[in-house]
């Protein structure tokens, strides 16, 4: 292998990717050919860094300097200063809203200075069309140690000593899960992982294989190994162009290299496997309805028992497992179930990918170690609210997770803390919300997703979630009545109760912990007709405080609908009967002259 | 085998049971909506939850699909259980308030109204996915399908086209509970309900049927040529649904050979057909109908329950025409016999449409009233004087349709004036006819009939129930048109015709049959080919004619046509007769 003095690292992550990042790294290469620094600097497409909402992002390696919102001008400029001239461009790393100096290193960053990775312990770092800096980077040793070393009962043990849990949501124990599937009795068995991310804000699956995809093909073939199969299925969404696109060159990689096929490691085992890609329901990363769609059928759960480890894919036993479950498997073999369960808490060990999104500073993606309070990963890590405005929720585990109030702040993350608050683990997503997000309103949205994406074959889910939304769009219009909030709560339970799959049975988590911890929020918007949060239309005015207007006419010229009327340099007013409520006038006044009521 | 308990009470069951079976084994009623014995448990409705108690946990699980397991405790009326079930009746009876099953399951959970908004106020459909189910699983075909998903879910046919792979077997609206099904909203094939025989096609029957109330046996039938399974080798819904497992497909017709010393013919009659009476509209008009249809409509356990109504709008007559000799007695267009019961029934039947309808009129349209039975007098004057049945001596000439009415033209015979009478249903007394079958009967059993088709008696006054051939009766409405009276009378006769055959160890036979001289006899069959009665038979060992003395019956014609003269008449040898002219002409 050539030497370099200087990679760049590129990320190549869906998010910088849509910013233009395959340009600027085109814009790199020109210029270094440019200069003629072909021999000695190498621009290198890595997966997601994670740092999401600085992108395009580029880390220069090995001095470990961070740069951010890279457009294609900045190119020349940082590639003359930085690599000829060897003086890092200041202004274009990374300056925290509450600081003036900027921050040149990466590992000095808040947002990844706290972060402990384990399944993206490669983003960043590799190439990830390219198997060889995957196996650099210890890659497929441990399956070599699995394959050669240990028995399948020995990798089964190993891992049910590590401690590790389904990452997918529910936090099955991995290990016991895979020993039910091996002591299942059949000669043909199959295993799963489960790429069908759904939940709205949330990216972990996506950015693990787009930034290491090789992590979950090793882990693959272990468990298959220790299942005893020589089939296994990604199951991914189709949503997912690059992910799909990088994993398939894996899979032919590996192929390549005999890592997967008939004799792997020259051994007597054999095994491949097949991408299954997904049409788009939310419902099909349920595992019932996801072996229903491999199998060619409607994507619609069934009832368990019996699980998928007695009878799965086409009445064969079958193990599922997540993206992120599988990442986790060659670390856990490579370093011993010490060493990985040491990490995190007492009932939930190693570390777990959060996609961090809404009003949040740092969106992005995380990987912290269980057991990390909220507030570590929101001001710490996500850099705190913008614009200064209060904390007040925070969304957990997707449409079927909960939301977490802001005095809640100091839980410690894991799936027995995160269920005994009314939320769940699910598969990482995390939706911050400030004082200007209305809870029934978010309520609402998420049981709108569940709606849409409910399967309707169960009474309860499909019935019963439309008439939650009826219920609450009533509170929103200002029609609510007294016992709303009653029969909600009626309404929840029972759908949770009686559910035929896990959809159903957690789409009502939205609405029991906002009533469980807003529910003042709940009872001034039915009682008073007021939405605190001034969010829903129906129950807010906007108004001109005539002291305050000095009539600049801002507000008049970007009003859509004409209702705001007076001369220029007297105050203006708002005429009620015209107005849309769509907060232009409010935003746009430098004066704070706009009111909410 | 498991053991468990539900309710309280212990049961042991086979491995594999669901909970809704086993609390059926206890008498224990659980509400279900989406389950059907033919179809894998859905477990969509929910209706159907009971509380589960394993392990020291407990929840809610669809007892429709969910497998016993060893100590199981089971609660179906838990409050929990009870509270979720009664939620979700309620929730759908604000999908489908229309559904008279969810109205019912709704009241008997203790639901009045439900506190939801409804969708669609005359929804039926509840999404329990049997129809769906039934047309892919069951019968394979696939015609229709679920669209969309979530809320916005519905049963439709691919596309929401019309299907035409649709086979119109009909099995989704058979097994759709709140009869939110219609065939013709499926498909564009023809839809051709199979009509019961029994109830003159007023209903709708299923392949499978007990062919009529008093069926004997009383059992189901197959019909084979319109079942599913033996059309396509789907279905079987019969067979997992029958709990005594009595249905069998491989079942064949089987011919019974019985050796039999007498045989009695009773073959009944039929009607003709309203379609050869073209001046009553020749079946075009939908109000004209035969008396053995208005039966059914008067028939308590009919398809109508006992209402009369008129088939074309089933709005109730007010005034009913009753037209006796349809067909019979009129030589030029039908028959020319009297039908003979025709003018009794039309009478009861008039007095029971009195009964059904009290301020309706009955007009009786005859040419004679033929009541020469022992009462039958008097229940034509009661039909007169209790029930203002309006009599007219005269037959109706034509009958036409004038704006939904009917209208009926006949010559009142005793005033000699012309008639025009409006009515709104016509019930017409058509002439009876030999039965179907009869003439092939007739030919097999070697027994002749009159020049109608009716079974040829062996003497008109004399011997009434016997037949020329020995051993074969007839009785009821195989010889011509009979009441029940006459029936029952006539069979009874041939029954004890019978019975002085079987009560003598010996038949006493004719003396006068014929006999073989063997001696003679060539074998050339000729008197075997002749014989009507099948009582001569050439031996193919020794080539010569032998006679069956119980089957002869000394007709002569196989002595008249021996070529060798080897078969002769027992009394009556050509020696014998030439004799007997002899001394017959000796004085001459």
């Amino acid at each position: 292998m050539k030497e370099f003095r200087t990679h760049l690292m590129v990320c190549g992550g869906t998010g910088c990717v849509s910013n233009n990042a395959f340009k600027i790294k085109e814009a790199l290469e020109r210029e270094i050919k440019k200069l003629d620094l072909e021999d000695e600097v190498l621009v290198v497409m890595t997966g997601c860094n994670g740092f999401c909402a600085q992108g395009p992002i580029m880390v220069v390696q090995p001095d470990g300097v961070f740069y951010q919102m890279l457009t294609e001008k900045d190119i020349p400029h940082l590639v003359e200063e930085h690599l000829l001239k060897g003086r890092p461009v200041k202004k274009l790393m990374y300056t925290p809203s509450e600081k003036k100096k900027p921050i040149p290193k990466m590992s000095d960053i808040g947002f990844f200075s706290k972060q402990r990775l384990i399944a993206l312990r490669n983003r960043g770092l590799v190439d990830p069309e390219k198997i060889d800096e995957y196996i650099a980077r210890e890659g497929y040793k441990a399956l070599a140690k699995a394959l050669t070393l240990m028995s399948p009962e020995e990798i089964i043990k190993e891992i049910k000593d590590s401690g590790l849990r389904g990452r997918g949501g529910a936090g099955f124990p991995t290990g016991r899960k895979w020993e039910l599937a091996r002591n299942a009795p059949g000669e043909q068995k199959y295993i799963v992982c489960n790429a069908d991310e759904g939940d709205p804000g949330a990216f972990m699956d996506r950015s693990v294989i787009e930034a290491d995809p090789h992590s979950v093909l090793e882990g693959m073939i272990i468990g298959a190994r220790a299942i005893g199969t020589f089939h296994g299925f990604i199951y991914i969404r189709n949503e997912y162009p690059l992910a799909l696109e990088r994993l398939i060159k894996a899979i032919e990689q590996a192929r390549e290299y005999g890592l997967l096929g008939e004799k792997i490691f020259g051994s007597d085992f054999d095994f491949d496997i097949t991408v299954h890609r997904g049409a788009g329901a939310f419902v099909c990363g349920e595992e019932t309805a996801l072996m229903a769609c491999i199998e060619g059928r409607v994507g619609r759960p069934r009832p368990r028992p019996p699980y998928p480890a007695e009878k799965g894919l086409w009445g064969k036993p079958t193990n599922i497992n997540n993206v992120e479950t599988w990442a986790n498997i060659p670390l856990i073999i490579l370093r011993g179930s010490k060493w990985f369960s040491e990490i995190g808490t007492q009932t939930s060990k190693g570390t777990k990918v959060f996609s961090l999104v809404g009003k949040i500073n740092n969106t992005g993606l995380l990987e912290v170690p269980m057991g990390i309070t909220l507030r570590e990963i929101i001001y710490d890590i996500g850099g705190g609210i913008p614009g200064g405005k209060r904390f007040k929720a925070v969304q957990t585990g997707g449409p079927s997770g909960g939301c977490i109030p802001a005095e809640l702040i100091d839980l410690h993350v894991d799936y027995e803390e995160l269920t005994k608050v009314g939320s769940m683990m699910g598969s990482g997503g995390m939706v911050v919300m400030d004082e200007t997000t209305c809870m029934v309103d978010v309520a609402k949205y998420f049981i709108t997703f569940c709606m849409d994406e409910s399967c309707g074959q169960c009474t309860p889910c499909r019935e019963g979630i439309e008439r939650m939304l009826d219920i609450l769009t009533e509170i929103c219009e200002g029609k609510g009545k007294e016992g709303d909030i009653e029969l909600l709560e009626e309404l929840a339970y029972a759908i949770v109760d009686g559910s035929l799959c896990g959809l159903g049975g957690t789409a009502s988590n939205p609405v029991l912990t906002t009533i469980r911890y807003f529910r003042d929020e709940y009872e001034a918007h039915i009682k008073e007709k007021r939405c605190p949060a001034h969010v829903c239309k129906a129950l807010i005015q906007y108004f001109i405080d005539e002291e305050k207007c000095n009539g600049c006419g801002l507000c008049l010229k970007q009003c859509p609908v004409d209702a705001v009327i007076g001369e220029l340099k007297e105050p203006h007013s708002i005429d009620q009967a015209k107005c849309s409520k769509c907060g232009i006038c409010y935003e746009s006044c430098k004066f704070e002259a706009v009111r909410v009521e | 085998m498991v053991n468990l308990k539900i309710d309280g009470q212990k049961i042991e069951v086979e491995e594999g049971t669901t909970i809704l079976k086993a609390a059926s084994e206890l008498s224990i009623e659980i509400p279900t909506l989406c389950y059907h014995p033919a179809l894998e448990p859905y477990q969509a409705c929910r209706v159907c939850v009971v509380e589960m108690v394993q392990n020291g946990r407990s929840k809610l699980v669809a007892s429709c699909g969910r497998v016993v397991e060893e100590g199981m405790v089971v609660k179906t009326d838990s409050e929990r259980a009870k509270r979720a079930r009664r939620l979700f009746v309620e929730l759908l009876l604000a999908r489908a308030p229309a559904s008279e099953l969810l109205q019912d399951l709704a009241r008997k959970v203790g639901i009045e109204v439900s506190r939801f908004k409804t969708k669609k106020e005359d929804e039926k459909c509840i999404l329990c996915g049997l129809c769906v189910r039934v047309c892919n699983d069951v019968m394979k075909i696939g015609a229709i399908g679920f669209a969309n998903r979530g809320a916005k879910i519905e049963v439709t046919p691919p596309f929401k086209e019309f299907s035409k792979v649709c086979t119109t077997c009909g099995a989704c609206a058979f097994v759709c509970p709140t009869g939110a099904i219609k065939l013709e909203e499926i498909t564009e094939n023809k839809v051709t309900p199979l009509l019961s025989e029994f109830d003159e096609g007023l209903e709708k029957r299923p392949c499978i049927y007990i062919p009529f109330p008093q069926a004997v046996p009383n059992k189901p039938v197959i019909d084979r040529e319109n079942c599913m399974y033996f059309k396509t080798g789907n279905c079987k819904i019969c067979e997992t649904v029958c709990q005594p497992k009595a249905i069998l497909y491989d079942q064949e017709d089987t011919i019974i050979e019985e050796d039999i010393g007498a045989i009695v013919v009773a073959t009944g009659y039929d009607l003709m057909d309203i379609s050869q009476i073209g001046e009553y509209g020749g079946g075009r008009f939908k109000d004209v109908i035969d008396a053995l249809t208005f039966e059914r409509y008067l028939a308590p356990a009919g398809p109508t329950s006992g209402k009369v109504i008129r088939p074309s709008d089933g709005k109730v007559p007010r005034e009913v025409a009753f037209v006796s000799c349809a067909g019979s007695r009129d030589p030029e267009h039908g028959v020319a016999y009297c039908s003979r019961l025709c003018c009794m029934y039309l009478i009861k039947q008039a007095m029971l449409y009195k009964h059904a309808v009290h301020d309706g009129q009955a007009y009786i349209f005859y040419i004679d009233i033929r009541s020469n039975g022992k009462g039958y007098e008097e229940f034509v004057q009661r039909a007169k004087e209790e029930d203002n049945v309006i009599y007219i001596r005269g037959k109706v000439s034509k009958i036409a349709e004038d704006n939904g009415k009917l209208r009926l033209w006949g010559v009142d015979t005793l005033t000699g004036e012309q008639i025009e009478l409006n009515a709104d249903m016509v019930v017409t007394a058509n002439a009876m006819l030999p039965s179907t079958g009869v003439k092939e009967l007739a030919s097999k059993l070697r027994i002749p009939t009159d020049s109608h088709g009716w079974l040829q008696e062996a003497h008109l006054k004399l011997r009434p129930m016997e037949t020329l051939t020995n051993g074969i009766f007839i009785a009821g409405a195989a010889q011509s048109p009979k009441d029940i009276t006459d029936s029952v009378a006539q069979a009874s006769g041939a029954a004890a015709k019978v019975l002085a055959l079987f009560s003598q160890d010996y038949i006493l036979g004719n003396p006068v049959i014929a006999y073989v001289d063997e001696e003679i006899c060539a074998g050339c069959g000729t008197c075997e080919t002749i014989c009507e009665y099948t009582a001569v038979e050439v031996d193919p060992l020794r080539n010569v004619a032998v006679v069956n003395e119980a089957l002869c019956e000394g007709c002569g014609a196989c002595a008249g046509a021996c070529p060798s003269g080897a078969m002769q008449h027992k009394n009556f040898t050509k020696k014998q007769l030439f004799d007997m002219v002899e001394i017959a002409t000796e004085k001459y």
